[in-house]
Order: C-alpha cells, then structure tokens, then sequence
C-alpha cells in the first residue's frame, strides 16, 4: 500500500522490496518505467546522491508472477533555512499583522508555526487565508512600552528551523500609500501643479491617529527630487515647476508621532498649463477656423475650388460664388 | 452639566484641546531627547528592561478606544500628577548625585516638569468643564524614594520612558476628545470606519 518517503537532496536511498528477502528476484519501476539492473543490490534499490528529478512513484514487483510487492512516493527535497518573518500595522491602532517566507525552496511540505508573546502574555495570531503565510493580531492593550517577541518556526520532514523578532507597539507601525492621488495643472499657472490625495483606507481613524504626508516631484528630464514635509491637509500645490515640463510626482504617508514612512505612492505625471500658441494673421485665422469646422466634411476652402478652375467669364464666377455659399452654409451647421 | 454644551465651553474645549496637542507633541519631543541624555549620563543601557516601578503610572491601557471623554480626562490627569511627583524627586536626586556637575541635565528635567505641570494644568480646564471638576489632590502623598543609586537612576528610566508614551497616548486622548459629537462627558461616538 501507498507510502510516502522524504529524503533529503544528495542523500544515499536504499529501498526495500517490502518483505522481500535480499535475494528474491524482483523488479523496481520508476514511474512506471522499469529501472536498470545495476542500481540493483539483490532486491534493494540503491539510489545515490539523490536530486530532485528523482522524486516520484517507485513500485516493486515479485519477478514472475508481477505482484506489486511495495510502493512508495519519493519526494527529494532539504530541510528548511532560517525563515524570514517581517510584522507591520498598517492599520493601528488595531492591530498587526505579521508575514513570513522561506529564503530557498524546500520541495517538499512545510508547515509554519507562529507565536506572539507580549510580555507573560501569549496572544494569538489568526492565520489569513489570502495571502497564506500571513497571520493578524488585534491589539488587547495600547500604548504598552512590554515589547512584542514573535517567533515563527517551521517544520518539514527532513528537519525545522525558526526566527524571532522582537519589537515595539510604536516601532512597526508603517501606513499603506496614499491612494487616489491626482496631479493636475492650475489653469494660467505655467508652474503650478495642484497635487491632492488620500489617505490610505486601510488606516481606520485618521482623525485620531492623523496622518503626516511627504511629497516628492522632478521633471521627468532630471534626477534630482524635490521634497516637502506636510503636517496636514490632503493636497499641495507646487509652485515651482518647470514651464512645460511633464513631472512625475508621488506621495507617502507616516503616522504623525510614531512609526516609519509608508512606501511611494503610484506615480503619477502631469504637466503644467501653457499658453496657446497664437495665430501669425488675422486672414488666415478665419480660413482655419471654417476648415476646422468643414474639413472632415468638405474639401478644404473656398478659395481652392474657385482656383481650380481659372476664372473665365461670368459663369466661372458664379460656381465659384455658389460653392462659397454651400460651404459657409455647411460650417453653420458644423459649428 | 449645565453650561457644559454651551457654545461657548465647546469652543474653549477645542482650544484647550488644541494646545494640549500641541503641549503633548512638544513634551513627547522633549522627553525622547532626555531619554537619550539622561541615558547617557546615568551610564545606563538603552536597552534594559524596565520592570514596571512602583509609582509610575503605565500608559499601557485595555480598550482604549471605549473609554469615555471623562475617563480619559481623569486617567490623563492621576498619571500627569504622579509624573510631578516623580520629576520633582528625579530633579532632586540628580543635584544630590551630580550638583552641578550636569547642570544641563538638570535643566532639561525642570523644563520637562514644567510641560508636565502645564499640562496638568490644561486637564484640570478641561475637567471643570465637564463640571465634574478634577479630583483633589489631599491625601496624594509623595511616590516613595527608590533606595540606593541605582535604584533611583532605574527609576528615572522607567519615569522617562512611561512619559513618553503617555505623551503619545495623551495627544491621541485630546484628539478624541475633540472629535464632534456628543460631550466628552457621555457615552463614546459610535463606531469609526469599518
């Protein structure tokens, strides 16, 4: 019957063909596949310095009558490093959340195990079920100078390993980015820009627990960033751009006395307004201003149908006129 | 609570709500920067573990967010009185240790004491006009002396350490109490956002 077989990435595998004895003639499969003789030693299977390709069904088989006389699933892998655990509240004063990975793969099942413990106190940490390695803890007390020490360990067949951090309530709160955060330029204003955002809605009380902001802009021909620090208020105009230059501009958020900065925002580009540039003549002006309006519709102006044709007398004219009147009398009703 | 909701006591209850922010910022500040000194200068390490000490009031605090204006008021207040005490006794301690040795050390202390009386001061206001006014002060005695240098120094630790989280909890407690709504004095506002 079926059985499952851990060994660790490099090991020497020998495998027994159930109750065999050592000198029955038998066959091994690889996944259906016979294998060669020369790993034989008597009924054994000798694997040596095992990989990974190597995982997978290996069956064993009484030589003449073929009965399946063991069976069992390899799975190649290596005990776990040190895992990495990272905790943040991104929604004080609720509570954190902490979340964990493994540096390099291990092949094969892991399980993770987490404990938070706040002074005597052992609290627990709900496991999410998206993402998984994550887990939430609502905070019981407030304003506790009694550090944090969580300690997650995680455990695979081939061995466990563990990491501790330690910490305090103020020293891990870090907000999400500001969200919806609009660049837009001030009209007449060639360097100004009117940046405006919000907080993040992961933060529940922002009016107990205010926000602080930082913004930060460059055009986007240069490297150097410009900075401002603001105490308040969800929106900043900048004063300073370069006339017609496109920014890129972003924002991050910090709770006003503790913790560290939220990362940048999405970046968003903007330029500031700029004139128009003006028409050369006055004649020209009114000629473009009735192609604008007709030249999806008609050919260009009246003066090229009446060139077309050279004016020859009178009847010449007079198309020409006429076409001048259709025309006008189409941009009124495109206008 | 005659008088309490009148539009002129909202007002001042904002104003005095607004400096006492200001007040608790400015404190919290302070009293990292002399965490570092005082730390520094007692030849302690940072990173020692406090055992609560008898005396100092902990910040720490279960279901902050039900409290009632009124309890935050009161609670704010037993704790500010109790740092008076203690910093007065820190201040005396520390001329008897080092004199005029650590002249500066001893000004940041009195100037801290200063914001923690002031402060005080500003609970007081803001208690009388809930008119429940504060609680007396007879009968408070002073926080008993730590014996021996070490001790003392251990306790200045804790003192400066506590203070600076009430100084955040303080600030956070005015920022609620500000909040519209129904006086500070009643139930807490409904629920925030989800």
């Amino acid at each position: 019957d079926s059985h499952v077989q851990y060994e660790r990435i490099g090991a020497d595998v020998t495998m027994k063909c159930g109750s065999m004895d050592w000198d029955a003639a038998v066959t091994w499969t690889a996944n259906g596949t016979d294998i060669d003789e020369s790993h034989l030693n008597g009924s054994y299977l000798i694997l040596k310095n095992v990989d990974l390709t190597q995982s997978g069904q290996y069956a064993c088989y009484e030589g003449s009558s073929w009965h399946l006389k063991y069976q069992t699933y390899l799975r190649v892998g290596t005990p776990p490093r040190e895992p990495v655990l990272m905790c943040r509240s991104n929604n004080y004063p609720k509570g954190f959340y902490c979340s964990w990975h493994l540096p390099t793969p291990t092949y094969i099942p892991n399980t993770f195990n987490i404990s938070v413990i706040h002074g005597t106190k052992e609290m627990v940490c709900e496991k999410d079920a998206v993402p998984k390695n994550r887990c939430h803890i609502r905070y019981l007390q407030l304003f506790s100078t009694v550090k944090y020490k969580v300690t997650l360990t995680v455990t695979n067949a081939l061995g466990k390993n563990f990491t501790t951090l330690t910490f305090d309530e103020f020293a891990i709160v870090k907000p999400d980015p500001p969200e919806s955060v609009v660049a837009k330029p001030v009209p007449n204003n060639p360097r100004r820009l009117e940046v405006s955002w919000q907080n993040p809605s992961s933060w529940p009380d922002p009016e107990s627990f205010p926000l602080k902001f930082f913004l930060r802009y460059r055009p986007l021909i240069l490297d150097q960033w410009q900075h401002v620090e603001l105490s308040d208020g969800t929106s900043h105009t900048i004063t300073d751009a370069y006339a017609g230059k496109e920014y890129i501009i972003q924002v991050a958020a910090k709770d006003n006395d503790i913790g560290t900065w939220s990362d940048w925002s999405v970046a968003v580009h903007a330029t500031p307004w700029t004139e128009e540039p003006k028409h050369l003549t006055t004649e020209a002006q009114i000629t473009e201003t009735t192609s604008a309006s007709t030249s999806s519709f008609m050919a260009p102006p009246t003066t090229k149908i009446c060139d077309k044709g050279a004016v020859v007398g009178s009847g010449a004219v007079a198309v020409c006129w006429t076409a001048g009147l259709v025309v006008a009398a189409y941009s009124v009703l495109f206008i | 609570m005659a008088g309490a909701d009148s539009p002129s006591a909202a007002l001042r209850r904002r104003d005095l709500c607004a400096r006492g922010i200001r007040l608790a910022g400015k404190m919290r500040s302070d009293v990292v920067d002399l965490l570092d000194t005082y730390v520094e200068r007692q030849g302690l390490d940072a990173s020692a573990s406090v055992a609560a000490v008898e005396g100092v009031p902990p910040a720490a605090v279960e279901r902050w967010d039900e409290q009632t204006g009124t309890q935050r008021l009161l609670e704010n207040l037993a704790a500010y009185r109790a740092f008076r005490a203690l910093l007065a006794q820190m201040l005396e301690e520390q001329q008897e240790q080092l004199g005029e040795a650590d002249a500066a050390l001893g000004r940041a202390l009195a100037a801290v004491l200063l914001q923690v009386s002031a402060f005080a001061y500003h609970l007081e206001e803001l208690l009388r006009l809930e008119s429940r006014g504060p609680p007396s002060e007879e009968g408070d005695g002073p926080p008993p002396r730590p014996q021996g240098l070490f001790e003392q120094k251990l306790r200045g630790l804790g003192v400066l350490r506590e203070l600076a989280q009430w100084a955040v909890r303080s600030a956070r407690d005015l920022r609620q109490l500000a909040k519209p709504g129904p006086g500070a004095g009643s139930a807490p506002s409904p629920a925030e956002s989800p």
